[in-house]
């Protein structure tokens, strides 16, 4: 880096340089590394500034990217009134119980009325239809797999029965009259309940929705069918 | 050396350089003959991170939206619809399996039974927890049959197929009763049988209730790229197909096809 060695080899030196002074030589040397400073930070700030407002640009591209994508596919939550948690919490009503699902035999005093879950009998209630009252210790085997047992008052009128059928699904129902309701007509199943003066009630079709085959049952997918029929089968 | 140039001259700095300093210069000269330093590498390894965590990101989410293909059926699409009156279908099969099975001696029809409701109780328990993946409710508002009535993919309307021999279309309507489905009457009627007449009521009800199963999973078909309601609907044609000639075969053996209640 000395000044002779700045000069190519063999090259002879031109006489105007020879005559410079080695100060005058040193300020012009300077004098160039200057500028070569000055542009080399010319060129970084520059480089720097594209740097930052790519990498700003670019992270929160990155960033919309994530967040789109995991809002677009967060899980759903259930489309259902009581949102899926088996609890029916905005059908306004419902009544919820803890009991338990042990077999016995002979009758049991139910703490429900109708009964909506507890100790029954070993032969599940056939769903379906039936014109006559029915065996409580048999039906509520059938609510622990996931049936609805919709009773009514016997003295309501024909077109309020034929109103509350057209509403039930063709299986896992047990339709039935039964004395001594405390509303015309008493939606029940395993741990839960709902009263309704009437069959127009909107809260019918959505206590079916939340409950009726519910996953919440102690035995959910067991068959309704293949037991025992009661008496007044249609 | 330039960078202790002017460190002996006392007049030296007379011509305007813009404020640079020396000590400047010689950071400037040390950076230059400094390349490939520790810096360096740790600059270039810093980006290699980021460059990493950045394509993580992009691929997990290109990943994510890749799923939006095949999206969460809806409590009225032609899965959900499929997913609630298969159960009912296949449920009924179950039933109509274990009555012969408490009706008659004959090993051949026990088997062919055992392996029906085993079957189709396993399937059903299936299409019952497709609906609690989906958060849809396993009942529906909406009468039976409806989702058949859906437009197809490729957006034909209504549900037409041949009709058995006829070659005939046929449409369904909303609510209608799920094809092949028996009647309380027929399931009545095999019930109070047994031996041989129960066999072939049994034969008669279950070749039906197979060919309506075969048409349900065929409605589904064109109205789904759900891949596992394609499989399902695969497996369920494919079996029930060689089943029905199984059947018809052993239904032939004793005596053919009865007269069935309303």
């Amino acid at each position: 880096m000395t000044p002779a060695s700045d000069r190519p080899k063999g090259t002879p030196v031109p006489p105007a340089v020879k005559q410079q002074s080695v100060k005058q030589e040193r300020e012009a040397q300077r004098q160039a590394k200057v500028a070569a400073f000055k542009q080399a930070q010319k060129r970084k700030n520059r480089n720097r500034r594209i740097g930052v407002w790519a990498g700003v640009v670019g992270g929160v591209a990155v960033i919309a990217v994530l967040v789109t994508s995991v809002i677009l596919t967060l899980p759903k939550n259930a489309s259902y009134p009581g949102g899926g948690t088996g609890n029916g919490s905005d059908i306004a009503g419902v009544e919820l119980f803890t009991n338990t699902s042990e077999h016995v035999e002979g009758t049991v005093d139910y703490p429900q009325n109708p009964p909506a879950g507890g100790p029954h009998n070993q032969y599940w209630l056939n769903c379906g239809v039936y014109t006559e009252e029915q065996t409580n210790e048999n039906a509520v085997h059938s609510l622990e797999h996931g049936a609805i047992w919709v009773t009514y008052d016997p003295s309501i009128s024909d077109a309020e029965l034929t109103k509350l059928k057209e509403l039930l699904p063709t299986t896992y129902v047990v339709l039935s009259p039964k004395s001594d309701l405390p509303s015309p007509i008493v939606l029940s199943g395993w741990n839960s309940q709902l009263q309704v003066n009437n069959a127009s009630d909107a809260r019918i079709s959505a206590f079916f929705e939340e409950f009726w085959k519910s996953n919440n049952v102690p035995e959910p997918g067991a068959a309704c069918t293949g037991a025992i029929d009661g008496p007044g089968k249609v | 050396m330039v960078s202790t140039s002017s460190g002996g001259d006392a007049d030296a700095p007379v011509v305007d350089d813009g404020g640079v300093t020396d000590e400047e210069l010689a950071a400037f000269d040390a950076e230059r003959s400094s390349e490939g330093s520790s810096r360096t590498r740790i600059v270039i390894a810093a980006m290699a991170v980021v460059a990493i965590v950045v394509a993580a990101v992009i691929g997990f989410s290109v990943g994510r939206l890749s799923t939006l293909d095949d999206p969460t059926p809806t409590t009225t699409s032609a899965e959900a619809g499929f997913s609630r009156d298969m159960q009912v279908h296949h449920n009924q099969g179950v039933e109509l399996a274990m009555l012969i099975r408490d009706r008659t001696s004959s090993v051949d029809v026990r088997t062919l039974a055992y392996d029906i409701a085993t079957t189709q109780a396993q399937q059903s328990g299936q299409l019952y927890d497709w609906l609690v993946q989906w958060g849809l409710p396993q009942g529906s508002r909406q009468p039976d049959m409806t989702w058949m009535t859906l437009p197809t993919l490729a957006g034909a309307t209504g549900h037409a197929h041949d009709g058995g021999a006829s070659g005939s279309t046929s449409s369904h309507r909303p609510g209608d009763p799920m094809p092949g489905l028996a009647t309380p009457g027929q399931i009545a009627q095999l019930t109070a049988a047994d031996g041989l007449e129960a066999e072939r009521v049994f034969l008669t009800l279950m070749i039906a209730h197979h060919q309506g199963a075969v048409e349900m999973a065929e409605a589904l078909q064109p109205r789904t790229t759900n891949a596992a309601a394609l499989a399902f609907a695969r497996a369920v044609i494919a079996s029930q197909q060689a089943e029905i000639e199984l059947m018809t075969g052993m239904l032939d053996d004793r005596g053919g096809p009865v007269a069935l209640a309303d």
